[in-house]
């Protein structure tokens, strides 16, 4: 019975205030046992490591420093002027920014079809619904072999063009700068329209049916009310889905790590892999690596901030719902 | 959702859904169809009989047991307190800790493992076990506090009433109380930290300490190309998780869509 199927609630990161059990201001509040040291375990774990981290990261973003015994060198804002003058951490934030865009759109739009189709009566539901899941289930570098098996060069893909007679599309997609990009995306939308798909129908079963039903005797058809009753309900959980898609384009590292490395010549490069490859190569520094984290962080922090903004801007979901 | 009156509709609704299905099946088809090339069945009993080959689902069950457990506890705790305990400046430390929510974990591998070195955790687990459960914790007790925030207050009262400590009240009411919460989002933990790779790749730098997601690559040293052969233990690597979500759906959906909020 567990009703966290928060698409109704909360925008994210922004939990309720107060509440009525939350702020013991009231009768007896003396009397409610002292808490603190029930908070601190969690609280000592992941605000002390990680604003340790963000600070001692910031303060590394100053040095070139290749880690452990080796000498640091200050080098002031090298690092960040070194960044932004490296083509390299363009063409990552360019991939950011296609991979997000592409890959929420495919998600939103598929995830809501699937939902609807499966809230409607089909043949082979849980089937089809196992399938599309199970990308989000299994850990994508577990996955990788399967995407690599199919776009190589004697793969799948090449052979199904080939039988179908589309045999001028037939390419090595790995191993060419033009299609790396397109390879990460496509195996990107594959892995996350289960995702989509589980928050819209869990948000779709909160649609209450005498509405849906309303709306059929007024004569509304299967599109109209799916795009004037079912899709502003949805409203929260899209907002949701948009700042984890796009922390995750951000970050975005096993997929391209296992599949293209990020390559050839860089051009399925993200702020992951890059961060990534400057921690664990040989020739590795950590200055260098704090500041892409750095600027990855603000990125984050900003956007997550202007969407979740955004999202409060618009009429509230019930007063929509009632219009129509 | 969709209505279909006539049995055309119908039709038309099954071959669409069908027809969209189909490109979520190419690589999970190629990836079983291409591993049974050449040897067969064979290919499998290679792959499980590669010595070294369990224990990377033993590290793997390491760092997720370990990670459950010390979150599961941290979260009901400071759910408890920040829900039904009185703490100075209780919505300050909140929102420090929710500042944290939607943190990517490669933001902080450099600095931890400059760390890491340092202190000499580099090859333990703990460099990866604390890590996932600090990054995880501000979301696990977002989730339940607000579940939390729905158990009457009374009851806490009550039980104090007749003579119940903090412990006990802690142990008789809210573990149990919380129990649908907490195992939606132990699922949703043990995903997260049985599929990590980033963190493990950088901090399990000893050979015999690889987690499942670094198999692929542990095989494709192994057979240097040999497609079929690392096919087949991408699919014996998948298969637990697939299995553990067929049969345990719905938790499994609860546990991600509570994550909808991240």
């Amino acid at each position: 019975m567990v009703t966290t199927t928060v698409p109704v609630t909360v925008g994210p990161a922004r939990p309720r205030r107060g509440g009525a059990p939350g702020g013991h201001r009231g009768r007896g509040a003396h009397l409610v046992p002292g808490g603190l040291r029930w908070i601190l375990p969690g609280f000592v774990l992941s605000v002390g490591l990680i604003y340790y981290s963000i600070g001692y990261s910031g303060y590394l973003s100053f040095f070139d420093w290749g880690g452990g015994r080796r000498a640091m060198t200050p080098v002031g804002a090298d690092n960040y002027v070194e960044a932004f003058s490296d083509p390299v951490f363009w063409t990552a934030i360019r991939n950011t920014a296609v991979f997000f865009v592409a890959v929420f759109a495919v998600q939103v739009v598929g995830g809501v079809l699937f939902a609807a189709a499966m809230h409607s009566k089909i043949y082979l539901a849980n089937l089809y619904k196992v399938i599309i899941v199970i990308p989000v289930v299994v850990a994508p570098a577990t996955l990788a072999p399967a995407h690599i098996q199919v776009w190589q060069t004697d793969g799948t893909l090449n052979r199904i063009l080939d039988a179908v007679g589309l045999d001028v599309l037939v390419q090595g997609w790995l191993g060419q700068s033009t299609t790396s990009l397109l390879v990460i995306t496509v195996v990107g939308c594959w892995g996350s329209v289960g995702f989509g798909f589980i928050l819209f129908y869990a948000g779709m079963a909160q649609i209450d049916p005498e509405i849906l039903e309303a709306a059929r005797i007024d004569g509304g058809g299967n599109l109209r009310i799916l795009y004037s009753i079912v899709l502003p309900s949805l409203r929260p959980t899209t907002f949701s889905l948009a700042i984890l898609n796009f922390i995750t384009a951000l970050k975005l590292f096993d997929t391209v790590w296992l599949i293209t490395q990020g390559g050839p010549a860089h051009s399925s490069e993200f702020l992951g892999t890059m961060i990534y490859s400057e921690v664990a190569a040989s020739s590795r520094n950590l200055g260098y690596a704090s500041a892409l984290s750095m600027i990855l962080l603000v990125v984050a922090v900003v956007t997550s901030v202007l969407i979740q903004r955004r999202s409060r801007e618009r009429t509230p979901v019930e007063a929509t719902v009632a219009r129509v | 959702m969709f209505e279909t009156r006539t049995l055309r509709s119908r039709l038309l609704l099954q071959l669409v859904v069908t027809l969209a299905v189909v490109p979520f099946v190419i690589p999970l088809y190629a990836m079983v169809s291409r591993s049974f090339t050449g040897a067969g069945w064979g290919n499998y009993t290679a792959v499980l009989a590669v010595p070294g080959f369990a224990r990377f689902f033993l590290n793997s069950a390491i760092v997720a047991g370990a990670s459950v457990v010390i979150i599961y506890l941290a979260t009901l705790m400071a759910a408890f307190g920040f829900s039904k305990l009185r703490v100075k400046r209780k919505e300050v430390l909140f929102w420090m800790m929710m500042a944290a929510l939607t943190l990517p974990e490669v933001v902080l591998i450099a600095p931890l493992y400059a760390t890491a070195v340092r202190l000499g955790l580099l090859g333990t687990f703990w460099s990866v076990i604390l890590p996932i459960a600090a990054l995880q914790i501000p979301f696990t007790v977002l989730i339940a506090r607000g579940y939390v925030d729905g158990i009457p207050d009374t009851l806490f009262e009550a039980a104090r009433l007749d003579g119940a400590n903090t412990w006990r009240m802690f142990w008789n009411i809210l573990v149990p109380l919380a129990r649908p919460i907490a195992v939606a989002l132990i699922i949703l933990v043990l995903i997260n930290a049985w599929n990590a790779y980033l963190l493990p790749k950088v901090f399990l730098i000893d050979q015999d300490m690889g987690v499942v997601t670094m198999l692929p690559e542990f095989f494709r040293r192994q057979y240097n190309d040999d497609t079929p052969k690392i096919l087949a233990a991408a699919v014996v690597t998948a298969l637990p998780t697939v299995i553990a979500y067929v049969s345990l759906q719905k938790h499994f959906e609860r546990g991600m869509a509570a994550g909808a909020i991240k």
